[in-house]
């Protein structure tokens, strides 16, 4: 190893069975408290209730970021010191930092890390969450996480399977033009839901019934190489071939535009999923990137409102800077977002109000929001500017900045509803439920450098907390510095914690369990249909 | 008002108990998300996290204090000064609130 050595101390805590032992039930508490406390601090703004806060043992100072011993009911401040000299003081080993459960031990002199803490820390936190958020709609709780705990069954085929060393990190081969293609499969790869469909082996391509250009298929294949012992490059070969064949507007060598063959993919997967439906689709691409925007229009004359919702599976974003636009600032993916749902006024030939009766006479009004976050938001700067006929265009280079964590909060419909009454300027008592139930991790970046017909993609990658370059077969360790200074083109969010509605059979499972009843019932009728031959046969006799 | 020679002590005091009551009312944590969110906007979150991680790879030995003493000065110099300005004038607003 390469002389890391984790903490020996919570390594025995942890060997005991956590929650038998006191300390890490303790932690279990203490985090839950917080999270409680958290949300209490939103609500009680309004009303005269006061919020239960702990007091330094030491010093009697209110604590705004207490530090908790595990060993007993000691609170502190950390930086005077007061619980460092009581864990000394004491013989205590361990004490907590509440507000983000990180652990201190005493004897090591440090922070420290160990897994089982960290699944604790979640644990904890995403249960307190879940019963602070209803759905706006139904009203009825969230689906309560459950970790997953293998069968008999699985436990067999577990100690069955053999393990081998994967490097996780493979370089795909530019197959002639083709890092369009590389970076958008890499997107994929490094995307938690769609790992885990594949890795879980949904879509089994030895056993899918589809008998070519099955795009799922060729996702399953390219799981299986980027996780296989294999650490050189890969070349997507079938995967290109199947996709000029399914979208022969991508078919030939040049080079095509990264985000056309990412919807053109995700359309793709999801033809090509068992169970997929045209309405209320959950197939793993609608499951993981579907979204919902609904249009408000307002008309100026009589207030009238129409909504509408339509679905989503990417966010396309303008960007400032444009020849002929007055340079008003940095871009930002906040500012884009910012100009994507305020409000603008419509064109008066383009309305005509239902309510006032008068077509295109009046000023209408538009504002757009996002009515539900899909778990991976996929955001596309639009830099390239078609005029007209499709060869004619221009790249907009302009730096767009962007973040690491990303709040959507106040583009939801919701809370642009809310600020519209209220203005109340991005208070976070607008956010119904917990405030990490809109946070957002950025793990892959999509780069273009270069001008239309002779750039190059690359992209960039994140794997827990590590970045990697990948620029087609070449792959390299990358700061988070790096990769938010990059020339962005497609930024790929994840949600922290996913939430669950109400369990529904997956249609798919539905589909298979009504394959298998009317096979059954055939079978039953040829049964029945040949007994009755038998006796009439019998019959005739007579 | 406190009187114009308030000894060290009686600040403290006064200071303790108004940070009773930004936390008790949850004000403390609406201030905070403030910041929190204008300090991620301005790009100083993902500056501080970027310099702290790759700096925590080349630190020996390594530890949090090790750590902290060499990232708070940058960290707190080099938050913009709109930003400053901005909070410390809602937390003045609620501590004129509070103060008759």
């Amino acid at each position: 190893m390469n002389g890391i050595q984790g903490c020996p101390h919570i390594a025995a805590l942890v060997g005991l069975g956590d929650l038998a032992s006191g300390p890490l039930r303790k932690f279990q508490e203490v985090v839950a408290w917080e999270a409680r406390r958290a949300q209490q601090a939103k609500t009680v703004g309004a009303t005269r209730k006061k919020v239960s806060i702990p007091f330094c043992s030491t010093c009697k100072v209110p604590l705004p970021r207490p530090f908790v011993c595990l060993h007993c009911s000691y609170a502190g401040c950390w930086r005077s010191g007061h619980v460092s000299e009581h864990l000394q003081e004491s013989q205590h080993i361990f004490c907590a930092d509440v507000t983000t459960g990180s652990i201190f031990c005493s004897d090591c002199k440090d922070f420290i890390y160990h897994a089982r803490v960290d699944e604790l820390y979640r644990a904890a936190v995403v249960t307190e969450e879940e019963k602070q958020t209803r759905f706006q709609v139904a009203k009825k709780p969230r689906e309560r996480f459950q970790s997953w705990v293998p069968t008999a069954h699985d436990v067999v085929a577990l100690e069955n399977a053999a393990t081998i060393p994967c490097q996780r990190r493979r370089g795909l081969l530019n197959l002639g033009q083709t890092c369009f293609m590389n970076v958008v499969l890499q997107s994929f790869i490094h995307n938690p839901l769609l790992r885990n469909y594949f890795l879980g082996d949904k879509h089994n391509n030895r056993s899918c019934k589809i008998e070519e250009d099955c795009t799922c298929c060729e996702m399953d294949k390219l799981f299986t190489e980027i996780f296989s012992d294999e650490p050189t490059a890969f070349g997507p070969v079938t995967f290109l071939v199947t996709t000029w064949r399914k979208s022969t507007e991508l078919a030939g060598y040049q080079q095509q535009d990264a985000h056309e063959f990412f919807i053109s993919t995700l359309n793709n997967i999801h033809s090509s999923s068992r169970g997929s439906t045209n309405i209320s689709c959950n197939c793993i691409v609608h499951s993981t990137f579907a979204g919902q925007l609904q249009s408000d229009v307002v008309c100026e004359r009589c207030g009238n409102e129409t909504s509408t919702v339509d679905p989503m599976l990417d966010i396309s974003l303008e960007l400032r800077g444009k020849p002929g636009e007055v340079a008003a600032g940095e871009n930002t993916l906040t500012t884009c977002l910012k100009r994507y749902t305020q409000r603008e006024k419509l064109g008066s030939k383009q309305y005509s109000c239902s309510k006032c009766g008068k077509s295109g006479q009046q000023e209408a009004s538009k504002r757009m929001s996002i009515r539900k976050l899909p778990p991976v938001l996929s955001f596309q700067f639009k830099r390239f500017e078609h005029k007209g006929d499709k060869s004619v265009s221009r790249k907009i280079d302009t730096r767009v900045r962007f973040p690491a964590i990303l709040d959507m909060a106040p583009f939801t419909t919701h809370v642009v509803k809310n600020a519209e009454k209220e203005n109340s300027n991005g208070s976070m008592s607008a956010y119904p439920g917990p405030i990490t139930m809109y946070e957002y991790d950025l793990f892959a970046v999509i780069n273009h450098e270069g001008q239309i017909n002779n750039g190059h993609y690359t992209n960039y990658a994140r794997y827990e907390d590590e970045w990697y370059r990948f620029d087609d077969d070449k792959v390299t360790a990358a700061s988070l510095g790096s990769v938010l200074a990059s020339p962005a083109y497609m930024c790929f969010y994840v949600k922290r914690h996913l939430d669950y509605k109400p369990y529904t059979t997956p249609s798919y499972v539905l589909k298979r369990e009504n394959e298998v009843a009317r096979e059954k019932e055939i079978e039953r009728e040829k049964e029945l249909s040949s007994i009755k031959e038998l006796e009439d046969a019998l019959l005739a006799t007579v | 008002m406190p009187p114009a020679a308030a000894t060290p002590a009686e600040l403290d005091a006064l200071q303790a108990q108004l940070t009773q009551r930004l936390l008790e009312s949850g004000e403390w944590d609406r201030i905070k998300f403030v910041l929190a969110a204008k300090l991620n906007d301005s790009g100083w979150t993902d500056d501080m996290r970027n310099r702290s991680k790759e700096r925590a790879r080349t630190i020996e030995p390594l530890s949090f204090n090790a750590l902290l003493e060499e990232m708070l000065p940058p960290a707190q110099t080099s938050i913009p000064l709109a930003i400053r300005r901005d909070v410390i004038a809602l937390i003045r607003g609620y501590i004129d609130q509070q103060i008759e």
